[in-house]
């Protein structure tokens, strides 16, 4: 390899160097992280911030953002526990309610969630508020509902517990038994990560959000409608928030309206590191994947090791930095 | 044509966000929805002949915690006060506004939930100009603001003592079960989730259930201390981490809330705890709902109850009586006062045996 290929390289991949120099040094500071274990638990952890990131993903290739998506999460956490209560839990969200079919709540959790996506795909396209101000409102919106909600009587705000185990099955149980066994919610996130990565690929829409995220203007032009795709997009991404959402209920076996509180700011930085570019048009589901494992893997591991929790702010602020400007290189090089 | 959908469009998302207000009275946006509360609590008052208006200001209207208070206030005050109570939104800036309004409304008197404690000064100068005697809630002025003025009260809890009590629910149950030392070395080996880290309830109750293990004369030994900013799903994450670098080593869990305390048990449970033999002393604070479930359901050894709805009652019989211009005594108050100034309630030890108190 010359030198030149060689700087290419370094550029192309400056980020997952510095995180895999990062990682090798959790390992060999502490050699037990490198185990089955931390790598199941990284996986799980993983799992809800996938899905959440594959949402937000969806919008950043469409040169927008989302800073609704961590309250949608809240919003769907809260109304999925709120529904699915053992009978005879003391402080019941809904004291009369009946048992019901386990997947209803969640149904209605994700459609939810898509109604949140698919007001804010309505507020960009149709009323041409830029995404970052649009789902800014939507974001307050969002949690002041769910306040609203979580407050009702006779909940009042308090913490939402006591849910059903055919519920919280969906994220804590696992398909065969031991260190070697396969927990439900990842493979839930991967099933998620195939479908978005068809949508992504092979499908009229994935070709179209590519062209809109590229250039808006060329897309119009070349007789794409570029709202109506929008719309779209924005729906399924707030589809995927519910989804997430539900996930979080079951995998905590709680909900309070403070869950996912700055979830869109872990989803928009593991995407970046992940290769997504914020100014639009470049991004893939495998570089999602990475980058929300490289972030989960590095959280996780700061904690094993015990590193202070104010290093780890500036640790992960600094990791953010470096990607945003390493992808300005990249593609700087490129024009 | 496509304009006049944009603005069609943007007037009916307006007009149906206006009509969300109008019909719920616990909307919180702006004078709107406290205006209706106020009436609403009005109404429940003038029932009961003259009492004196006592304005509210909580800190933050989604705090669990304070949610229970203020329902405490709200109900206790029936009979003896007419409520108005205000969200502070969390901003300090905001709560003086709303003290402000309850000067200018002319209130008989106020009940202050500081957002920031040492805001308390300024709120006491604007109350003794004029004289609207106040009472502070949950959240401690400083002494030297507090001597300011005599027409001053002070309700809460000592923090630390959740913090002296956690960590005597885990004295007792050592105490008890021999095997709970499972490396059998005389030394507590424990992981500590702390809350927001500089939070003074954080830091209190880490150091003094720590403390109060100590002086039960028990050897502790620190394996992990990590904040999960009082909050369920970083409980989890953070618990896993921990499991993961100390597994078996760890002898006992201290969280510095119920909600950390819940993660860490999922936690706990995915690791293959709480079925046959395999157990873990995990402690938390605030006796929620849900905490109180995990302690009938044995996952949780012990929580401890900040007692909501003695602060909201002593809180709106102290403001009530001083707004009428009288003087609190132990009699009239139905709680000691300490110091002319201060009432001090107690939190209490919550487990399996005592479940029903906090309920």
């Amino acid at each position: 390899m010359n030198v030149k290929k060689a700087q290419s390289f370094v550029t192309q991949n400056a980020i997952y160097i510095v995180l895999v120099l990062l990682i090798l040094g959790i390992i060999i500071y502490e050699p037990s992280f490198m185990s089955i274990n931390t790598l199941r638990d990284v996986l799980i952890q993983s799992s809800t911030r996938v899905i959440i990131a594959l949402g937000v993903a969806f919008i950043l290739i469409t040169a927008g953002t989302d800073l609704s998506a961590g309250r949608v999460v809240g919003f769907t956490a809260v109304i999925s526990a709120s529904m699915l209560q053992i009978p005879d839990y003391s402080r019941r969200f809904f004291p009369d309610m009946p048992q019901v079919q386990v997947w209803l709540p969640i149904l209605i959790a994700i459609v939810a969630g898509l109604l949140c996506g698919l007001i804010n795909g309505i507020i960009v396209s149709k009323l041409n508020v830029p995404p970052f101000i649009a789902t800014l409102g939507t974001m307050l919106i969002v949690y002041g509902l769910n306040s609203l909600y979580f407050d009702m009587d006779p909940n009042q705000s308090q913490p939402i517990g006591g849910l059903r185990p055919d519920f919280t099955k969906i994220g804590s149980g696992f398909i065969g038994s031991g260190q070697y066994s396969i927990p439900y919610i990842v493979i839930i996130a991967l099933v998620v990560a195939a479908i978005v990565w068809v949508l992504f690929n092979k499908t009229k829409l994935g070709k179209n959000m590519y062209a809109i995220g590229g250039n808006m203007q060329a897309a119009k032009v070349s007789g794409i409608n570029v709202s109506k795709n929008l719309i779209y997009i924005y729906a399924i991404a707030g589809a995927l928030y519910g989804l997430a959402g539900v996930l979080e209920a079951a995998r905590t076996g709680g909900a309070t309206n403070n869950y996912g509180n700055m979830y869109e700011l872990d989803a928009i930085a593991a995407c970046v590191v992940g290769g997504v570019s914020t100014t639009g048009g470049i991004g893939t589901v495998p570089g999602v994947l990475v980058g929300v494992i490289i972030f989960t893997l590095i959280n996780y591991g700061l904690t094993f090791i015990g590193i202070s929790p104010y290093y780890q702010l500036i640790i992960k602020g600094l990791i953010i930095i470096a990607a945003v400007s390493f992808d300005m290189r990249k593609y700087s090089s490129k024009k | 044509m496509k304009k006049i959908t944009s603005v069609l469009l943007a007037s009916a998302l307006l007009g149906a966000a206006l009509a969300g207000c109008g019909g719920n009275n616990n909307a919180d946006t702006g004078n709107k929805g406290n205006a209706a509360e106020a009436t609403n609590s009005a109404n429940s008052g003038a029932a009961g002949g003259e009492t004196p208006k006592v304005g509210v200001a909580i800190y933050k209207f989604d705090d669990t915690f304070m949610t229970g208070v203020r329902n405490a206030i709200d109900t206790a005050a029936k009979g003896i006060a007419t409520v108005d109570i205000v969200d502070s939104q969390n901003s300090q800036p905001t709560q003086n506004d709303k003290v402000d309004l309850f000067i200018t409304k002319k209130y008989d008197g106020m009940l202050i939930n500081p957002v920031d404690r040492t805001a308390a000064g300024v709120i006491i100068d604007k109350a003794k100009t004029a004289d609207i005697p106040v009472v502070f809630l949950n959240r401690e002025p400083l002494p030297e603001d507090m001597k300011k003025w005599d027409k001053v009260y002070y309700v809460g809890a000592k923090a630390e003592e959740s913090g002296t009590m956690s960590g005597q629910l885990i004295v007792d149950y050592w105490k008890a079960h021999p095997e709970a030392d499972k490396n059998k070395d005389g030394v507590l080996q424990y992981v500590m989730l702390k809350g927001e880290p500089g939070h003074q309830d954080a830091e209190l109750r880490t150091t003094y259930s720590i403390q109060a293990i100590e002086d039960a004369g028990i050897k502790v030994e620190k394996l992990a201390e990590d904040t999960a900013m009082w909050d369920r799903v970083k409980g989890q994450e953070k618990m896993a981490a921990f499991l993961g670098s100390h597994g078996d080593k760890i002898e006992a869990v201290l969280a510095n809330n119920d909600d950390m305390a819940l993660g860490a048990i999922e936690a706990l449970k995915a690791a293959g705890y709480f079925t046959g033999d395999k157990y873990m002393p995990v402690v938390g604070v605030d006796a929620t709902a849900p905490a109180v479930q995990a302690l009938q359901d044995g996952t949780m050894l012990g929580t401890v109850l900040n007692d909501a709805n003695n602060q909201g009652k002593a809180a709106i019989t102290l403001a009530a009586l001083l707004a009428k211009g009288e003087a609190p005594t132990k009699e009239n108050v139905g709680f000691d006062i300490t110091d002319n100034q201060y009432v001090w309630i107690s939190y209490k030890k919550i487990t399996k045996d005592n479940v029903a108190d906090a309920k």
